[in-house]
């Protein structure tokens, strides 16, 4: 797919449209390449990333939290964690970032076609997840979705908008968890692998996505196992730090692999083939 | 002369080399080892064939990676105006250049570096020097102190992978013709090379038995492959390396093959400034570190297999030969004793 392709190295300016602050700590950027052109035949799939540039902060890599499906603008989901993704929830609408992408093996969604969906994350793991989520739901034919999200606390319960809209879909089930409760929440405290064995779940014709703290996906991988999961139908997106996305400059390196390009989407068979201690 | 004739090698007199670079030198950038004033011996480019006494005796210090990879380079410069956030390429076009006198590893080194940034998605950086290059060998007669090319199958002496190999046979050159640019490279300056006769490469032959013969150390490297692929190296071993190794990337920086790299902005001004590429190395704490703190490769024990594994173990996999090309030069930067003849050495044991 990537072997006719080369890499210049230059982001392309896009444009904020709009800032969905998620949480204190999370806000989602829609955004559209500043070159109307470019942006019309811009394409990408679930599970890709974007390197997302901000001047004199250089560039880090955002999975796509929006789905293709709904096209024109795309939409970044991003945690404030250091110096690039802090500059950058202080933009306002109007402001301009650097894109370079699409990179990254993405979710197959032509295999998921037809599967029950098992979604489990973790705070901003919900992002990547929420591409595919809402592709799904998007395309006819889909199977059924259980969602299982787990926050540290209730205000840090982000993506509210498309929570509110799966918990009233017939064809969804959402269930939320905290680690803490604070006053006004009822509903269930603990680990998202808590809420595993309360859902009803056919391994065989499911497919399971996780996506969170590298303890959680530990955790959730071999919970899905136990309850009979194949390996192969187990997926999860890892995070890293990056520095080309095109598989050269190592710095996402895990085991043999280079997460930008080997992944970032791996199957749990594929990464029980490396050395799980290093997520 | 005819295409068919190119199969054959050639003789270049000793005489005939500095009218022959000096041709060459019309339509390229002529690279070639030179010692300097201090005494050191580095490839650099040639602006006087007169002045600068090329060395063909010494192990020069640094390879050619820093030519076609440069240890600092800018990628782009970026501005903020009304215009909004831009990025522009820094045009500068690379010269033609013609590598002269390279060494069988750092000539392998080249053609790893090649499958490194143009094998997927084309590095275009690298491709624009690489493209207009021309890579003349120079095969090892006599290995140097710490060379193991043999054990890592990179030479002493190379069949393929280059444009044109010298060989130094006394007074005169043998030439073989590699890639199509060394062809056109003797068929534009014919007039330098005549045919070699059946007792020139005979004489080839002997010195490659010879140099075969030559290497003071003993490094097995197929056995650390080996054991390594079979997950036989103990913890040991690593927890020893990683306590002596202090974390200064000589080994990195000096390494013809590695090739990690950093991105980083440096401001010009409040609303300009170049982003930069920069030689990094995968053995630093803060190589795989993300923002907000979590680093999955934790532990120097860690950073120092991610090391020797890339060389010895995912590079033997995905491209079938280790990507260590026995040049030696680690051996004799590394002053904590942690270099790949320690560790093939310590793999190797049982």
């Amino acid at each position: 797919m990537s072997l006719m392709r080369s890499e210049d190295y230059l982001p392309r300016p896009a444009v904020i449209q709009k800032i969905i602050a998620e949480n204190s700590q999370i806000k989602t950027f829609v955004l559209a390449l500043a070159d109307q052109q470019a942006n019309q035949a811009f394409t990408y799939r679930p599970g890709q990333f974007m390197m997302v540039s901000l001047p004199h902060r250089g560039e880090a890599p955002i999975s796509f939290s929006s789905t293709p499906t709904r096209p024109g603008t795309i939409e970044l989901s991003v945690r404030r964690a250091g110096s690039l993704t802090a500059a950058m929830h202080a933009l306002q609408a109007g402001d301009q970032v650097g894109l370079r992408g699409p990179y990254g093996r993405p979710f197959v969604m032509e295999d998921l076609q037809g599967r029950d969906l098992l979604v489990v994350a973790g705070g901003i793991g919900l992002a990547p997840l929420r591409s595919v989520i809402n592709g799904c739901l998007d395309t006819p034919g889909h199977g059924k979705l259980t969602i299982l999200y787990g926050s540290r606390v209730p205000s840090d319960i982000a993506f509210r908008g498309d929570i509110d809209i799966w918990q009233h879909h017939p064809a969804v089930t959402c269930h939320l968890t905290v680690d803490a409760p604070e006053p006004g929440w009822d509903g269930p405290v603990g680990l998202v692998t808590g809420l595993l064995g309360q859902v009803k779940v056919d391994p065989a014709s499911s497919t399971a996505l996780v996506c969170g703290p590298p303890v959680m996906i530990a955790a959730v991988l071999t919970a899905l196992g136990k309850m009979g999961f194949a390996d192969e139908e187990i997926l999860t997106t890892m995070e890293r730090h990056m520095k080309c996305g095109i598989g050269v400059c190592r710095h996402c390196h895990l085991d043999s692999k280079l997460v930008c390009v080997d992944g970032p989407v791996f199957s749990r068979a594929q990464l029980k083939k490396l050395q799980m201690d290093r997520l | 002369m005819r295409d068919d004739a190119m199969d054959q090698a050639f003789i270049l007199a000793k005489d005939h080399l500095k009218s022959f670079l000096r041709k060459v030198k019309k339509g390229h950038r002529l690279v070639a080892p030179v010692t300097n004033q201090h005494n050191d011996t580095l490839f650099c480019t040639i602006n006087h064939l007169d002045r600068v006494p090329i060395n063909l005796t010494e192990q020069a210090q640094n390879g050619i990676k820093s030519f076609l990879f440069p240890q600092q380079e800018t990628l782009a410069t970026y501005a903020v105006s009304a215009d909004g956030y831009r990025f522009n390429r820094t045009d500068v076009r690379p010269e033609p250049t013609v590598y002269f006198g390279v060494r069988p590893c750092d000539l392998m080194a080249v053609l790893y570096m090649d499958v490194v940034f143009m094998g997927g998605v084309k590095d275009q950086h690298y491709l624009e020097k690489r493209q207009d290059s021309v890579l003349i060998g120079l095969n090892c007669n006599a290995p140097f102190a710490n060379c193991f090319c043999s054990a890592t199958k990179s030479g002493p002496f190379l069949e393929t992978g280059f444009d044109l190999m010298f060989t130094d046979l006394g007074d005169r050159f043998l030439v073989e013709v590699g890639r199509p640019k060394g062809r056109e490279m003797l068929q534009a300056w014919q007039q330098f090379f005549t045919p070699a006769e059946a007792e020139d490469t005979r004489a080839q032959y002997q010195l490659s038995l010879e140099a075969m013969a030559g290497f003071r150390l003993d490094v097995y490297a197929d056995q650390a492959i080996q054991r390594l692929a079979a997950g036989l190296v103990p913890e040991s071993v690593w927890e020893q390396l990683s306590l002596r190794c202090q974390d200064c990337a000589g080994c990195a920086y000096i390494c013809p093959t590695c090739t990690c790299f950093t991105i980083v902005d440096r401001p010009a001004g409040p609303d300009c400034g170049e982003r930069l590429r920069s030689w990094d190395a995968c053995t630093f704490a803060g190589f795989t570190r993300l923002a907000g703190g979590h680093n999955p490769v934790a532990h120097k024990i860690h950073a120092i297999q991610t090391r020797f594994l890339h060389k010895l173990k995912y590079d033997v996999d995905k491209h079938g030969r280790p990507s260590c090309v026995g040049c030696g030069r680690c051996v004799g930067i590394c002053f904590g004793g942690t270099d790949i003849v320690r560790f093939i050495k310590m793999a190797g044991e049982d």
